[in-house]
């Protein structure tokens, strides 16, 4: 069972990898892109529109492989400072709102798809808001796997990076 | 009665360790179903898109990868060689070229934790070996890379900019002649400290070897200072230079370099999409406190509370560095810009400060904040790398603490400081 989970969250953790890889990779072109036909000029008119949704894209699931690494920042001074029963109980509670956030954000995601099936991108007006919205019920349950899966011992797997903390 | 409910959930959920991204979405959600109802709860997933839909944030993922690939590609040995021809003659040699290295690489690098961790893994263990206290190597290292988020490009200005409705180019314009002030500062009182303790030099003077080391580091030291010219030129804005430092610095890790392969580059964009994730997280869910301070007035009511109280401009700074300081202490640099600057702004203005000022008030600020722990991101980091106690390195690190303070009163107090430039070439 553990072997499972171990194996598991080392696909899980290529699949957001991948995920994050190319959303970093178009970012960077689709910006590059807009300087070169910005001074062609020939401004390209979904630009701006596109690469703040791919921002939006690379947040939420980026977002869960910070989970994974427990890169978010947070205050554990306290919570380390404590021993046994109290420590399990507040790491239970930790874990239990965090999971309870992520379910209303994934809930609140599905609500809004329902009701965004008629409503496109300005810029790209064959493109439906219900596939940008998307992210926020998808990358709220990558999300949710992830802080369960962080739960699990680490057993040898690396983490890609040197993890140097958040950035500022 | 729900704004205080919201704020005591917000300090209980930090305090127990919930991510502060989840600890603001959860407090606002809160304060979101007691004001609106719960059918309002869908806005939740609607604030959290439009939260982190920012065009101008886009600089961020951008300069951190920037920062992260140059790294990636052997900038920093080639960056402390230089430093070491340049500043190594002089006593206590190797912290002034922590301090000089610090300097060149918070031109590339937008954050004060990529810096200690870019130098500190070279540099502590060299002064080390030595014979420097580890305290000391550990404590001129992470003070210096507080440089970082001061001289451009900075993380924290780009979001402070987002926060505050300033202009991004005219804040980094306006961290130029701070951070090299704070530089020379700190690299006064290593000299000191040096001269006490009788350090070694480190290298003999020689004018061949800086040009030699200095045709090695041309690339990495020139190219940031172009792209950051074309920005202050207005010839691209912060995101294009950001997406251009990006292809620049793939160009120089592969074709001048030679040391950038898909391997590392894979990793360095990595470790770039979490830490953009991270910071963007909080950008999101603070979105949803906004909602809620925006509609209840709050920054307003502060505002007008302590101009009741004072309207003495001078008066209001101490009070906002005070409040800084101590948010410092406990907050991360993004995390406080992104939870208390919308709430001090419509103070900051109706007591007639100068946004961008304010700004570097505030980057400084928050500097000092990565040295003090307990929260002390840079602090620690460097601490970590030279395997000694946060105590004991605090103990020296206080000297160069007080000289940031020196150089935050000045900032504060004397505004052409800051604003010189700003006032030279945009106003």
């Amino acid at each position: 069972m553990f072997d499972h989970l171990v194996r598991f969250r080392r696909h899980f953790r290529k699949f957001l990898e991948a995920i994050v890889l190319v959303l970093m990779t178009v970012l960077a072109l689709v910006v590059v892109l807009g300087i070169v036909f910005r001074k062609a000029g020939a401004s390209l008119v979904w630009y701006d529109e596109v690469a703040s949704i791919i921002l939006v894209w690379l947040t939420y699931y980026g977002a869960g492989l910070a989970a994974l690494d427990r890169a978010h920042i947070g205050f554990p001074t306290l919570v380390a400072s404590t021993k046994g029963t109290l420590r399990l109980a507040l790491v239970v509670f930790r874990e239990a709102v965090v999971v309870g956030f992520l379910v209303l954000a994934a809930w609140a995601g599905w609500r809004v798809l329902q009701v965004l099936d008629t409503t496109y991108l300005v810029s790209l007006p064959s493109v439906s808001a219900q596939v940008t919205q998307s992210v926020i019920p998808i990358g709220a349950v990558l999300f949710i796997v992830a802080e369960l899966l962080a739960l699990v011992p680490p057993s040898g797997e690396t983490e890609t990076g040197h993890k140097a903390g958040p950035p500022g | 009665m729900i704004l205080l409910a919201m704020f005591l959930a917000l300090f209980a959920l930090i305090l127990i360790d919930v991510p502060i991204a989840i600890a603001l979405g959860v407090a606002a959600a809160l304060a979101i179903a007691l004001t609106a109802g719960f059918d309002s709860l869908p806005n939740v997933a609607l604030l959290l898109y439009d939260g982190a839909r920012n065009f101008s944030l886009i600089a961020i993922p951008l300069f951190i990868l920037a920062g992260a690939i140059m790294n990636a590609s052997g900038i920093s040995r080639r960056l402390i060689a230089f430093a070491s021809a340049l500043l190594g003659f002089v006593r206590g040699g190797l912290s002034m070229v922590t301090i000089g290295a610090s300097l060149f690489f918070a031109e590339i690098s937008g954050s004060a934790v990529a810096d200690v961790a870019a130098m500190g893994s070279i540099l502590i263990p060299a002064m080390k070996s030595k014979g420097y206290p580890k305290s000391f190597a550990a404590a001129v290292t992470s003070s210096s890379s507080t440089l970082a988020i001061v001289i451009p490009p900075s993380v924290p200005m780009i979001l402070y900019a987002v926060m505050s409705g300033s202009s991004v180019v005219e804040l980094f314009v306006a961290g130029i002649v701070p951070g090299l002030l704070g530089g020379v500062s700190l690299m006064g009182m290593a000299y000191f400290i040096s001269v006490r303790h009788g350090f070694p030099i480190e290298e003999v003077f020689e004018m061949r070897r800086v040009w030699r080391t200095f045709r090695e580091a041309a690339w990495a030291l020139t190219l940031p200072v172009i792209i950051l010219g074309g920005i202050f030129g207005g010839w691209v804005t912060a995101t294009e230079g950001a997406g251009l430092a990006v292809v620049a610095s793939i160009l120089i890790g592969t074709v001048i370099y030679r040391e950038l392969d898909l391997t590392r580059l894979r990793v360095a964009m990595i470790e770039g999409a979490r830490q953009t994730a991270v910071v963007m997280w909080l950008v999101a869910t603070s979105a949803l406190v906004s909602e809620v301070l925006t509609t209840m007035q709050v920054p307003q009511r502060i505002a007008q509370g302590i101009l009741d109280f004072t309207q003495n401009p001078l008066a209001i700074m101490a009070l906002l560095n005070l409040f800084f300081l101590a948010v410092g202490l406990f907050l991360h640099s993004a995390a406080a810009i992104i939870l208390v600057v919308p709430i001090v702004m419509p103070l900051v203005q109706a007591a007639g400060i100068d946004p961008v000022h304010f700004g570097l008030v505030v980057t400084l600020n928050l500097g000092i904040g990565q040295q003090t722990p307990p929260v002390a991101s840079v602090l620690v980091t460097a601490c970590s790398i030279a395997k000694a106690d946060i105590w004991e390195v605090t103990k020296v690190n206080v000297y160069f603490i007080g000289v940031l303070l020196g150089v935050l009163l000045l900032v504060s107090y004397v505004p052409a400081v800051p604003m010189a430039l700003v006032n030279l070439f945009y106003r």
